[in-house]
């Protein structure tokens, strides 16, 4: 026990305090510099500077929830139409929680080599395909999870447990956002119902709900308790928030050292301000009819997806750091989880996308926004090269190896890296951990995922975790 | 070109080198090895302890040799330290010949190198080190040495420090006051005012109930007799069920409460509210401290074990569980290690959790303290049938809590990397060598269970345990003045911040354990009674500007309206929850059932919890991590909080009843109307100005919505 203290009252926070109250981490320090001049920039998404200089600055995350098939996609297995309708012999549990093991099963989905690059996609994907050169498949991803609950969690979070914060928490901490009057993280999902574990997928964990994702509609109240309430005209909601401030402005008057006061008096003016700037994102009546036509909103098979993809289109040219659109929602051929038909599921699924998405890229290539986004496609993991059952044409888990594609600032298109076994079934030449292709994303985006940290529970936590994780340099332009 | 030069001969690039040490040292090296590789003599007099030797130490040998560990008696973070030696003398200053410091770095012999894991010293390296010893080893005579963590203050026996008098030599009447009073004395400040009567009431009322005064209650409080009148209303207050609803609360946040268990199926933890009931009901009788640790922990070991005391121990099975895990020998691990890391952070503050996969690198506890202190809940099985949970049943009552289906202990290992493949020496159950000189003993198992928890619990809630009153006053302080004497709740180790006020916590802490037999509410009377904590909120005071907690505030709209259902216990209501926040859900028909009115208007704290589904307004108000142990609530500002408050259905709901009320209670006269709304949400009149602001705006505006700017001042949310 120290005898004779020399503490002053009050005792001025360490360093170290106040970076646990303000959320620790260059995040925190970026916000100590401003809170005095600025009681609007004192918002904990805040830009900040990265730590190398890149490209991209904004991710688009296409989450195909429930996990689609490699060898139907993007990576083909000429052995497995030689071996099909045999016994899988190889080391690789197959499948997931029991169910039946059938024999290997060829893809019923033709692959052609596009662009110039002579990338092969397969048949599900005609109009993704026209952008063979811009996209990086990885072929090695591998996971640590037979279930979609801990998969999903795995691929936003980078771990299997509840309570991690999502990648884009992470950017949204690391980065802040170009726009305050719009959420840094925006998240979309299918209209059959979100993934398994929901808000787990795109939360915050321990770090302030300020980082986590938010929930966006196209509809006329694109974000939670946006629209004034029924009952209450806009005259009336400016004059009451008029009276608000004056009164909050008086009663700061008295406490003028207080940040916290005078920063809450800021964030309703924010919120008025995210009204109009989040309706204007959602009002889609500027657009043209080839631009509608373009994403496929005129085809009720692609118009959900396809509105969701020009949503982000417009969100990124507002400045949103991070948005993620979710593919299948509910449960399993809701989702690209083709347990009893992966045919008709991924037919399906594919379908409901491939237009969509290829109207995003062509879409920001023409406005230039392609320069300074990074676009990821893939699921929580893929799918086993046997069937389901013998004789049938379902396809179970298979975390061991699958496919993911990057394209857009910053990655190196027109080529596959990585590569499965024979038969498609585990990731064997440079395999990438769910944890390399979240290092390799913040590298991306100019973050070093080592030195992007957060104090909690005694530990400098890392998106990454403890364990030795690399960036995927063949992917890097 | 230097960057090719060394590249060439395979050494580290100069970047790297940068990244280490600074310039300093790469201009430095280039010389060295111009000397190495030619004919020149080696530079040796330009090695400088501070920038060359200390960094490569502490980044090659101080986590063996340093503060926290010191293998074979030997430290070597401190120039001095090197120079003694440990068990054996290291170091032959000026003949690195004859320095086993060197030699050993240096040697071939696996069996001899130092560091002994991980890579050896580089070329250059170990050149330093022998210049450094070769020039004398010298380094700056008044360099720090860093405590040994076994005199880290919160590790240390606790004393009474004798109570400060004042100027005149008598005590203050409150020795909270006695001990700040001689620290501002002492740095020449001013004693901050006292807070104004009507703004202390309010204060206490939402302190110790979480709910703002009633008009009734302002009234009889300006009729008594200050300074009696305060001290009676905290005894009044203390008394009430309310107290214990929101004290309640904070233990929930240290404890990572949640009414489900998350993950895909997120199933209903089934009667875990009956934990929640027990420690409302346990906080209201005034249980003493020590007696809810045993029975948090041992509450089916003890030996006036009880129905209550079993419902205790649902603290050990508050954590998230996936029904389906990927792997289940680690999903076990990782169920003990939610365990482990709970108790140390909420009744220790100690963040043990961090020595599972290795010895801790910050603080000085090793994996093997931590299996020590896992094998105490080792034997725990969760009761289940297949993904579903059971309960055990009670004297006919269902208790969610884990059972030990034998008195005959599992074996514990060490698991190296925190791999259950992987087991290395067995383990016993111990508790962290650093905190006592001789282990307490553990009592044999009796028929039923192995009493391994009874043994921990007996020595946690002992008041002989350095940490336990230390923590618990520091959390119980946090709350009343919005910042704790320790800022860092969970976390009083070698990492976490000292104290800002060493003495006061020291006797607080005695005091409470040794003194007041562990009563909470004694120790709340203390402190509210002082001058410290009733002091305005300046620059210069104790007591901070804080925004409520969620609960608090929801509650306080509820209150305020007159909406309130004040229906007490039992299992947790669902209150409405906006459409939208369904739509990401898998089920979103199911998942919430809303519970009927005037049900979910209940106090939050009864609010269901869901781990997968957090209702919108508690979630961007800040409410606790559901994971894991939350030392204090975050205070976050931003834009999607004044959304829910000011366009939320809930808030503009309770502002049209608000309104109501005023119409009843008050008559038509809009004065009135503004009086008796300010009496309500603020415990204070309006001001002429404010008045006439708001009689302005009722000119052309409905008293609803004067009512939802009122409920939306900052005044409301963050008391005076």
């Amino acid at each position: 026990m120290n005898p004779a203290s020399t503490h002053t009252l009050p005792a001025a926070p360490t360093r170290r305090e106040f970076l646990l109250q303000a959320g620790g981490g260059f995040a925190g320090l970026a916000l100590a510099d401003l809170l005095s001049t600025d009681a609007r920039a004192a918002s904990p998404l805040t830009a900040k500077p990265s730590h190398f200089q890149a490209k991209a600055k904004h991710c688009v995350f296409l989450f195909m929830n429930g996990g689609p098939s490699q060898v139907d996609t993007f990576d083909p297995k000429p052995a497995l139409a030689k071996f099909h309708g045999t016994p899988y012999t190889g080391e690789a549990k197959v499948g997931s929680n029991g169910r039946a093991v059938g024999h290997l099963m060829q893809s019923p989905f033709e692959f052609q080599q596009h662009g110039q690059s002579g990338l092969p996609i397969s048949s599900l994907f005609p109009n993704i395909a026209r952008f063979a050169d811009d996209l990086c498949v990885i072929r090695s991803l591998h996971a640590d999870t037979a279930a979609h609950a801990s998969g999903c969690l795995q691929m936003n979070t980078g771990s299997i447990f509840i309570g991690k914060p999502s990648l884009g928490a992470w950017l949204n901490y690391g980065l802040g956002s170009a726009n305050q009057n719009l959420p840094g993280f925006v998240v979309m999902t299918d209209p059959r119902g979100g993934p398994i574990g929901s808000a787990s997928n795109w939360t915050a964990g321990y770090m302030p709900a300020a980082y986590q994702g938010t929930l966006f509609r196209s509809g006329v109240s694109p974000l939670l308790d946006l629209a004034t309430p029924k009952g209450t005209d806009e005259r009336t909601q400016r004059r009451s928030l008029d009276l608000l401030k004056k009164l909050n402005e008086a009663h700061l008057q008295m406490r003028p050292d207080d940040t916290e006061l005078a920063a809450r008096i800021e964030s309703y003016e924010l919120a008025y301000r995210m009204q109009s700037e989040a309706l204007h994102a959602v009002d889609l009546a500027g657009e043209s009819e080839a631009t509608r036509e373009m994403y496929g909103i005129n085809d009720p098979r692609t118009a959900d997806f396809g509105r969701k993809c020009l949503l982000t289109r417009r969100l990124i040219e507002k400045g949103v750091r991070f948005i993620q659109l979710y593919s299948g929602g509910g449960h399993l051929e809701e989702t690209w989880d083709g347990h009893s038909d992966c045919i008709a599921n991924h037919k399906l699924h594919a379908a409901e996308t491939d237009r969509p998405i290829a109207a995003l890229i062509a879409d920001l290539k023409r406005t230039g926004l392609w320069e300074e986004t990074l676009l990821v496609w893939g699921g929580e993991f893929g799918r086993t090269p046997t069937s389901e059952g013998v004789g049938k044409q379902g396809r179970d888990h298979n975390w061991h190896g699958f496919s993911m594609w990057l394209a857009g600032a910053g990655v190196q298109g027109g080529q596959a890296v990585g590569a499965t076994d024979e038969l498609g079934f585990k990731a064997v030449e440079e395999r990438c951990h769910v944890s390399d292709l979240h290092a390799t994303i913040l590298r991306l985006m100019g973050v070093d995922h080592e030195r992007l940290s957060y104090l909690n529970q005694g530990l400098n936590q890392r998106l990454t975790g403890v364990e030795e994780h690399h960036v995927l340099r063949k992917v890097l332009a | 070109m230097k960057n090719i030069l060394l590249a060439s001969f395979g050494l580290p690039r100069p970047e790297e080198i940068l990244c280490r040490r600074g310039n300093r040292l790469l201009k430095l090296r280039t010389w060295i090895w111009i000397g190495l590789l030619g004919t020149a003599p080696v530079v040796v007099a330009s090695v400088d302890y501070a920038t060359d030797i200390k960094p490569l130490l502490q980044d090659k040998c101080y986590s063996c040799h340093g503060a926290v560990k010191q293998k074979g008696g030997l430290r070597l973070d401190a120039g001095v330290l090197i120079h003694k030696g440990g068990e054996h003398s290291i170091l032959a200053a000026g003949d690195s010949g004859k320095s086993p410091l060197l030699e050993r770095v240096m040697s071939e012999d696996l069996e001899e190198r130092m560091p002994p894991k991980g890579k050896r010293l580089s070329q250059e390296q170990a050149t330093l080190l022998r210049d450094w010893i070769q020039d004398g080893a010298k380094f700056p005579p008044n360099e720090t040495v860093p405590k040994s963590p076994a005199d880290h203050w919160s590790f240390q026996p606790l004393r009474r420090p004798a109570v400060p008098g004042n100027g005149s030599g008598e005590a203050a009447a409150n020795p909270i006051d006695a001990f700040v009073l001689a620290e501002l004395q002492k740095s020449a400040r001013p004693v901050p005012a006292q807070a104004s009567p009507s703004a202390l009431l309010r204060r206490l009322h939402l302190d110790l109930t979480g709910l703002p005064p009633t008009p009734a209650e302002q009234d009889d409080f300006e009729q008594g007799q200050a300074p009696e009148r305060l001290e009676g209303i905290i005894d009044t207050l203390l008394a009430r069920p309310e107290y214990g609803e929101r004290w309640a609360r904070h233990w929930l946040d240290t404890v990572r409460y949640a009414d489900s268990n998350g993950y895909e199926r997120d199933a209903e933890k089934p009667f875990v509210w009956r934990y929640r009931d027990y420690l409302i009901d346990s906080l209201n009788q005034d249980k003493p401290y020590d007696r809810l640790i045993l029975e948090q922990l041992a509450g089916d070991e003890l030996p006036d074990a009880s129905l209550e005391s079993r419902i205790g121990t649902g603290f050990l099975r508050l954590g998230h569980w996936d029904d389906e895990p990927a792997d289940s020998a680690t999903d076990r691990f990782d169920q003990l290690d939610d365990i482990v890391s709970t108790t140390a952070q909420s009744l220790l503050g100690l963040t043990m959790g961090c020595a599972r996969c290795h010895d801790h690198k910050f603080e000085p506890l090793s994996a093997r303290d931590y299996y020590s202190f896992l094998s105490v809940f080792s034997p725990l099985q969760r009761p289940r049938k297949g993904r579903q949970e059971l309960t055990l049943t009670v004297e006919g009552t269902e208790v969610y809590c884990w059972k030990e289906p034998s008195p005959i202990p599992p074996e514990t290992y060490v698991l190296l990397r925190g791999s259950p493949s992987q087991p290395r020496e067995r383990v016993e159950p111990a508790v962290p060598a650093i905190l006592t000189k001789t282990q307490p003993a553990f009592p044999s198992p009796d028929e039923f269970t192995t009493r391994r928890r009874l043994g921990l619990a007996r020595w946690i809630a002992s008041p002989e345990n350095p940490l336990t009153a230390r923590v618990i006053v520091n959390r119980v302080w946090q709350q009343h003045f919005g910042r704790g004497l320790v800022s860092t709740a969970n976390d009083f180790g070698l990492m976490g911040s000292p104290p800002s006020h060493p003495q006061l916590l020291e006797w607080l802490a005695y005091w409470f354990s040794h003194e007041a037999q562990w009563s909470l509410k004694k120790l709340h009377r203390l402190i509210l009674s002082s001058r410290t904590w009733q002091s305005a909120k300046t620059q210069d005071s104790l007591i901070r500007y804080r925004r409520l907690e969620v609960e608090a505030i929801r509650d306080g709209m509820l209150a305020v309206s007159g909406a309130l259902n004040p229906k007490r216990l039992g299992p947790a209501m669902r209150p409405s929850i906006p459409e939208a926040a369904l739509e990401a859900n898998t089920d979103k028909q199911k998942v919430w059932a809303v519970s009927p009115e005037p049900e979910a208007s209940r106090r939050s704290v009864y609010a269901f919890i869901k781990r997968g589904l957090v209702l919108p307004m508690f979630e961007s108000l800040d409410l606790a991590d559901t994971v894991s142990s939350c030392p204090q609530r975050q205070v976050t500002t931003v834009a999607p909080q004044a959304l829910t408050l000011f366009n939320g259905t809930f808030v503009n709901q309770q502002a049209k009843a608000f309104a109501e009320r005023l119409r009843t209670e008050a008559g038509e006269s809009p004065q009135s109307q503004l009086r008796l709304a300010f009496k309500l949400a603020l415990c204070r009149p309006p001001s002429a100005s404010e008045l006439s602001e708001l009689t302005a705006f009722l000119s052309v505006e409905s008293l609803s919505e004067a009512c939802r700017v009122i409920l939306n001042l900052n005044e409301f949310v963050y008391p005076e």
